[in-house]
C-alpha cells in the first residue's frame, strides 16, 4: 500500500470539515478524488502531505516523506529564481552540488518542452510554460507518489488538455502512484484506474468509489469515446447531483407564500 | 536608451533652462531684488567660489558621513528588528507600540533632545538620520514578513526545506523587495536628519551653512546651499535605483 487513510477526521477548530474517511492507494494505482467544492478534498491532500494535521485517525505512507511530491494549484514558484534554479531548487534541498543540480534541472526543462526557457523568471513565462516548470520541480525529485491538487485548473482547454496528456505519460511511463484531486468528471474519469466521490461537507464522507477499467496507456481523446468511459462519468455526474443540486419549486412565490 | 525617452529628456532641459534664463532676463530688468531672488548665474557663481576656495569639502564630508552612516545603521538596525519583531511574538508587543507612535510623530522634533543627549558634534545628526530611517526600515521588513505569500513557504516546505532553506530562498529574498521599495525614501530621510541636526546646532556641515547663511540673510548662498543638497541627492537615488533594478532584476527584466 502506498497510502492508507483511516478514520480520517478534519477540522479547522472546533468544526469537522471531514469524517472518517477511509482511503487506500495501491502502488501504481491512479485515484481521483472529486466531490463538490469546498467539501475538504484539498484538506485530504494537505493532511496526506503533512501540512495540516489530523483531528482524529491515521495516514499511513508506504515510501517516505521524501519520496511523495505535491503538485499544488497554483503555479507560484520563486518569483526571484529562475526557471533553472526553481527546478534546481528541491535538489539543491537534498544535497546535490549546485553545478549538477542545475544540469539535472535543465535536462527536466527540456524534457518538459522548456529548453531555451531555463534563464526566465517566472513572470518572463505564460500560465502554462509555470505549470510545467512547477511539474518539472516536484517530478525531479523522482516521486514514488504524487499527489495533486486540481493542477490545472486554472489553464485554458487547449493548455489543459496537452499538459494532461503529458502528465499521463509521465505517471504511465514511470509507474507512479497518484492521488488527484479535481472537480472536472470527465478528467477524472479519462485519467484514472478509480475515482472516489467525497460528499458535500460539513462532515464529509466517502460517497462512493468506482474502478474505471480502461487499458493502458490511454489516449486522452480517444479514451472519450469508449463506452465504459461515458457509463462510468453518467453515473459519476448522477451521484455527484445528488451532492450538489438544491431543491427548488421553479414556480414564482405567491404574496400569501411572502406573507405567511 | 531610445528616440522617445532621449526627446523626452531633451524637452525636460530645454524647460529647465528656459525657466533659468526667464529668471535671469527678469533679475537682469530689475524686476525683483536680487537680494531675495538672485539671478541663476550669481547663484552658480556662488556655487563655484564653495568649490574653488575649498571651504566646502569639511561641510561636504560632515553631512555626507552623518548622512550615510545614519542610514546605514538605520537600514541595517530596523532589518534586523523587523526581522526579530516579525519571528518572535513578545518582542512585537514590545517594539511595535514604540515604533508606531515614533513614525505618528515628526520624529525631527527629536533633534533637541539628540543634541542635549550627544553634543554638537556628528553622533546627535547620525542619531537623527538613524531615527528617521530606522523607523521606516523596521515597518517595511516587519510588514513584509508577515505578508510572505504563504503558498511560497509550503511549496518549499513540500520540497523538503527547513527554517534555514525557507529563511534563505523565501524570507530574505521577500524583504531585500520590501527594503528596496523603501530605498529611495531612506535616502531622503538620512539627507533630511542629517541637514536639519546641522541646522539645529552644529560646527560644520551643509545644514550649518544653512544656518549660517541664513543669519547673514545670504540669499545666494542659500539657494546655491539647497542646489547643492537637491544635486547629492538625487545622484544618491541614481545609485538606489540602480541597486534596486540589479537586485531586483527578476522583476525589472525587460
Amino acid at each position: 500500500m502506498m497510502l492508507d487513510i483511516r478514520d480520517l477526521q478534519m477540522s479547522y477548530g472546533d468544526e469537522p470539515v471531514l469524517e472518517a474517511v477511509d482511503l487506500g492507494v495501491a502502488e501504481g494505482e491512479f485515484v481521483s478524488l472529486i466531490g463538490p467544492s469546498g467539501c475538504g478534498k484539498s484538506t485530504l491532500l494537505r493532511a496526506v502531505m503533512g501540512l495540516q494535521k489530523p483531528s482524529a485517525g491515521e495516514v499511513r505512507l508506504g515510501p517516505s516523506r521524501d519520496e511523495v511530491g505535491f503538485l499544488f494549484q497554483d503555479d507560484a514558484l520563486l518569483p526571484w529564481r529562475t526557471a533553472r534554479d526553481n527546478v534546481a531548487l528541491g535538489l539543491r534541498i537534498r544535497g546535490t552540488g549546485k553545478a549538477e543540480a542545475r544540469r539535472t534541472a535543465l535536462g527536466w526543462l527540456e524534457s518538459m518542452g522548456l529548453g531555451q526557457f531555463g534563464d526566465r523568471y517566472p513572470r518572463e513565462l505564460s500560465g502554462g510554460q509555470r505549470k510545467r516548470v512547477a511539474i518539472a520541480q516536484v517530478l525531479a525529485l523522482r516521486p514514488r507518489l504524487l499527489l495533486m491538487d486540481e493542477p490545472f485548473a486554472s489553464l485554458d482547454a487547449i493548455v489543459r488538455h496537452y499538459l494532461t496528456e503529458d502528465l499521463l505519460g509521465w505517471v504511465e511511463g514511470e509507474h507512479l502512484t497518484v492521488l488527484m484531486v479535481t472537480h472536472d468528471l470527465e478528467e477524472a474519469v479519462a485519467v484514472s484506474d478509480r475515482v472516489v466521490l467525497l460528499g458535500s461537507g460539513p462532515r464529509a464522507q466517502v460517497k462512493g468509489r468506482w474502478e474505471i477499467d480502461l487499458p493502458r496507456p490511454r489516449d486522452l481523446l480517444s479514451v472519450k469515446e469508449e463506452h465504459e468511459f461515458a457509463v462510468t462519468a453518467r453515473a459519476l455526474w448522477d451521484a455527484l447531483s445528488e451532492e450538489v443540486r438544491t431543491p427548488v419549486s421553479r414556480r414564482r412565490p405567491t404574496a400569501e407564500a411572502a406573507a405567511s | 536608451m531610445n528616440r522617445a525617452t532621449l526627446w523626452l529628456q531633451l524637452r525636460r532641459t530645454a524647460a529647465l533652462a528656459l525657466v533659468l534664463l526667464l529668471w535671469e532676463g527678469i533679475s537682469a530688468l530689475g524686476w525683483v531684488d536680487p537680494f531675495y531672488a538672485p539671478p541663476p548665474s550669481a547663484i552658480g557663481g556662488a556655487i563655484a567660489e564653495l568649490f574653488v576656495d575649498g571651504e566646502i569639502y569639511k561641510h561636504l564630508e560632515a553631512t555626507f558621513g552623518a548622512a550615510l552612516m545614519g542610514l546605514f545603521l538605520g537600514l541595517a538596525g530596523g532589518a534586523l528588528l523587523g526581522f526579530i519583531a516579525a519571528l518572535v511574538r513578545p518582542v512585537a508587543e514590545l517594539l511595535e507600540p514604540v515604533m508606531a507612535m515614533l513614525n505618528a510623530i515628526p520624529r525631527v522634533i527629536l533633534a533637541p533632545l539628540f543634541i542635549i543627549w550627544l553634543g554638537i558634534g556628528i553622533a546627535s545628526k547620525v542619531a537623527l538620520s538613524f531615527i528617521l530611517v530606522v523607523v521606516l526600515t523596521f515597518f517595511a521588513v516587519y510588514n513584509g514578513i508577515r505578508d510572505v505569500d504563504m503558498r511560497l513557504v509550503e511549496r518549499v516546505k513540500t520540497l523538503g526545506g527547513g527554517p534555514l532553506v525557507l529563511l534563505r530562498e523565501v524570507y530574505v529574498p521577500s524583504v531585500v523587495a520590501w527594503v528596496m521599495g523603501s530605498l529611495k525614501v531612506a535616502v531622503g530621510f538620512a539627507f533630511t536628519g542629517a541637514v536639519v541636526g546641522e541646522f539645529v546646532a552644529s560646527s560644520r556641515g551643509l545644514g550649518y551653512l544653512l544656518a549660517f547663511a541664513q543669519s547673514t540673510y545670504n540669499a545666494e548662498l542659500t539657494f546655491a546651499l539647497i542646489v547643492l543638497v537637491l544635486v547629492f541627492v538625487m545622484l544618491l537615488f541614481g545609485l538606489a535605483g540602480a541597486l534596486e533594478r540589479y537586485l531586483l532584476r527578476w522583476k525589472y527584466r525587460r
